[in-house]
């Protein structure tokens, strides 16, 4: 694979970053919103795996962060918003990688979990999204309800304090109200917003999509992440798409890698490099997709991400 | 018992109906009721000048009611069943004080049949409006099927106790929305009511269905004999649901309108049976069919069809309704309105809910035929189902890849109200959604739309996220194009 367009890490910042790997938690956490995990002795927070099947690539990258153990607790209900938007093949990269879901549903489910649910609000019809991306199928397999959010009676009008330009939305209930929730993204190409990363993905948790790109799409973006945090972040990075996004059909690209992350500004930070901009014809710095920059300026997350503890591991 | 397959009939156009959906991989053509109706197969062939394989089991069912008599409107025809129950619960005390001569109105039926046969010559169908089958399953998707999906979805929350976790147990069913369901629903009730007035008296008086099926059931071989034990009780010539037996001499019955529903079997001397004999031509108090009348109505048919014809498709203003889009694979719009049977399947079985019935967006001649709505619902851009499941071939089935260079409409952008175009926002929603990059932005990230490339689907119009009235509108003008195929853009790069 080659590296050559990738962030890389030179040995002092490897040295830099052990250190501070040490020393942070003994400094504690500055950033108010990290309260709640500072208090686990992890040592990164960042995991980026490569080479292996999908279910490898999940456990490397779940292991450093201290598993799935660390986010499901025995009995609890977990909700992935998964990309099922788009009636597109699994090779397309339009969508999640089935092989990869099932993998992370069972995950959870042996990590205790009480029932998983996968849920997306599609933009295609849901029956033909649902179907032909195969992740119905490989969601019903592995033991997991999946649900579309075609309905407007699975939302809830909830407030949003911390939105800069979204000032309420309606949320499906299910992540407002389930006990673990993980954002499980396909990073991409897209025409409006130059990338679909993380954060973008979320989108799929509100009942008016469309409404957020009259309002400010990039400050909503960045505003509807405020509402809830996922718990944890794995982006399928197996096959990414790089042409036509988000919808695609277009070209695509296999990256062969899983990340895992609790911070949704670092993993979008990361996963921008993936992409090159189309007027520099360089891979993307964070400040430059501009919802990033917008839910960093909000508090969400680093997106310097000399400043974050990443570790990368090969998965084989 | 006959009521008991009458039920069963209807519960099972009532299941093909509900199976008239997404995934569509049904052995059985849901389409069957209207398949097997000869009258849509004649008009149909009428009008095309040309038979379609799909409809020749409906001569099939004629050439059995030929040798066994019209079992069908008394067992099967759900409009029959659906006549029973209601004149068996509302006007089951109503006796007629005295006998009228309804010679006249009987010879009615006859009458709109023949300015069916003349009309449909001349490429004016009135099945949309006389089909009984075509009106039942049009009423049960139009009117019916929307509240009893708000029904459940309301019912919900206590069914999701009941059931097991299903793959949808959480979300409810899209609710339909189809336009016109006020007038179908009258025009429906109207026809039951006319039960007040007499039993079966759609039946009896007015069903071309019936009227075809009596035709050919002249010479049934299958049919009612009675001995000489008759005793003249009158029993059976009050219980015939359709009036067939004459009052003097209830020996002999009109067998073109017998359907076979066995009622006078009960006949308190046991004279009554049913049984192969040689047919009879000649019947008792038959409708006398004068050349004047025959004539008459076939004139008045040629007529009325000249009429509509010669009112092309026009708004008071004059000009074109551009925005009449057909589904995909539909015929060129005056075949189209003279097949289309109005009958609602392709209604039911959009999984977007974007086909909508039409009241004079048409013209007159095009009742009740289907269009795409974008800001109701869009084409779906892997579903060819509305080809599959339409009877006459109105629309035709298309291949998915086939289906993909139909271009049946085109977008147009409408730049004062596009904010993007307007008020300098990113949205490029149009664009995002667009399943045939049809949509390019330019480096302001601005929509443009390629007419080469648009389908007319109409998914942008449905989710451009300005209020009302879209920013990006598709409009039809005429027939559809075929599009040149594209060279595949999406190639994978290994890293």
């Amino acid at each position: 694979m080659d590296h050559s367009n990738k962030k890389k890490i030179t040995r002092r910042q490897f040295i830099k970053g052990a250190a501070s790997a040490v020393a942070l938690p003994l400094l504690g956490n500055r950033l108010p919103f990290y309260g709640s995990l500072a208090h686990a002795a992890e040592e990164v927070d960042l995991v980026i795996a490569k080479t292996g099947s999908p279910a490898q690539l999940l456990q490397g990258a779940m292991t450093p962060l201290g598993g799935m153990g660390r986010f499901v607790k025995q009995g609890q209900r977990v909700v992935i918003k998964a990309n099922i938007a788009w009636a597109r093949t699994p090779e397309q990269a339009c969508t999640n990688n089935p092989a990869l879901l099932s993998a992370l549903i069972k995950m959870c489910y042996d990590a205790g979990a009480k029932r998983v649910a996968v849920w997306d609000h599609t933009c295609d019809n849901y029956q033909f999204t649902f179907s032909r991306s195969g992740l119905k199928e490989a969601a019903q397999k592995a033991g997991a309800d999946i649900f579309s959010g075609h309905g407007q009676n699975s939302y809830k009008k909830v407030d949003v304090p911390r939105g800069k330009k979204l000032k309420t939305a309606e949320v499906l209930r299910d992540v407002l109200g389930g006990d673990v929730f993980i954002n499980f993204p396909i990073p991409k190409h897209h025409f409006a917003t130059e990338l679909s990363l993380g954060m973008k993905n979320l989108i799929g948790v509100v009942w008016d999509m469309e409404q957020l790109h009259k309002i400010d799409l990039h400050q909503c973006i960045a505003d509807i992440n405020t509402v809830r945090k996922p718990n944890l972040v794995v982006v399928d990075a197996i096959r990414i798409l790089t042409t036509n996004g988000p919808k695609g059909p277009g070209k695509t690209e296999d990256i062969g890698e899983v990340i895992a992350s609790t911070d949704i500004v670092a993993v979008d930070a990361y996963c921008a490099a993936y992409f090159k901009h189309s007027k520099t014809g360089k891979p993307f710095k964070p400040e430059e997709v501009r919802f990033v920059k917008n839910a960093f300026d909000l508090g969400l997350g680093q997106i310097d991400l000399s400043k974050v503890r990443v570790k990368r591991v090969s998965a084989a | 018992m006959r009521r008991a397959v009458q039920i069963l009939s209807f519960c099972f156009l009532l299941y093909l109906i509900l199976q008239t959906a997404f995934p569509l991989e049904l052995r059985i053509p849901v389409d069957l009721y209207l398949r097997l109706d000869p009258f849509i197969a004649t008009i149909t062939t009428l009008a095309q000048k040309e038979i379609i394989p799909k409809m020749l089991p409906a001569f099939g069912v004629l050439l059995l009611v030929a040798i066994f008599g019209n079992f069908f409107c008394g067992w099967f025809c759900p409009m029959g069943a659906a006549i029973d129950f209601f004149d068996r619960i509302f006007f089951r005390e109503k006796r007629r004080t005295k006998d009228f001569n309804d010679l006249s109105l009987r010879r009615l039926r006859y009458g709109i049949f023949i300015f069916s046969l003349a009309a449909g010559l001349m490429t004016f169908q009135v099945m949309y409006l006389l089909d009984p089958i075509s009106l039942v399953i049009r009423t049960l998707v139009i009117t019916f099927f929307p509240p009893a999906v708000l029904i459940f979805n309301h019912l919900l929350p206590w069914i999701q106790t009941i059931l097991p976790q299903g793959p949808f147990a959480g979300s409810s069913i899209p609710l339909p929305l189809f336009k016109v369901n006020l007038l179908i629903f009258i025009f429906f009730i109207l026809i039951l009511a006319l039960g007040m007035v007499r039993k079966r008296f759609w039946c009896r008086y007015l069903c071309p269905l019936g009227t075809l099926f009596s035709i050919f059931s002249r010479l049934r071989i299958f049919r009612r004999s009675v001995k000489e034990a008759c005793t003249q009780c009158q029993k059976c010539v009050r219980g015939c649901p359709v009036g067939a037996i004459p009052k003097e001499t209830p020996q002999h019955h009109r067998q073109q309108d017998c359907i076979s529903c066995f009622k006078c079997l009960d006949c308190p001397p046991g004279a009554t049976t049913f049984k192969f004999i040689p047919p009879s031509w000649k019947t008792v108090n038959g409708v006398d069919l004068s050349r004047r009348y025959v004539l008459g109505s076939l004139g008045f048919g040629f007529v009325s069809a000249l009429v509509i014809k010669a009112n092309p498709l026009q708004t008071e203003s004059g000009l074109k309704n551009n925005r009449l889009i057909r589904p995909p694979g539909a015929l060129p719009e005056n075949q189209f309105v003279s097949v289309c049977t109005g009958c609602g399947k392709c209604l039911k079985v959009c999984p977007n809910n974007a086909l909508q019935s039409t009241l004079l967006e048409a013209g007159l001649s095009g009742l009740y035929t289907p269009r795409l709505v974008p800001r109701i619902g869009y084409c779906e851009e892997f579903c060819n189902f509305c080809g599959r499941v339409c009877p006459t071939e109105a629309i035709r089935p298309l291949s998915i890849e086939e289906k993909h260079l139909t271009q049946i409409g085109v977008a147009h952008i409408n730049k004062t109200r596009c904010i993007a175009w307007d008020m300098d926002k990113i949205c490029l929603v149009c664009n995002e959604q667009c399943s045939y990059h049809a949509i390019v932005g330019d480096d302001k990230k601005r929509p443009m739309v390629k007419e080469d490339k648009c389908t007319g689907c109409g998914i942008c119009e449905n989710k451009c996220p300005v209020d009302g009235e879209s920013a990006i509108t598709v409009y039809s003008f005429g027939a559809q194009k075929k599009l040149k195929p594209e060279p595949e853009p999406s190639s994978n790069k290994k890293s």
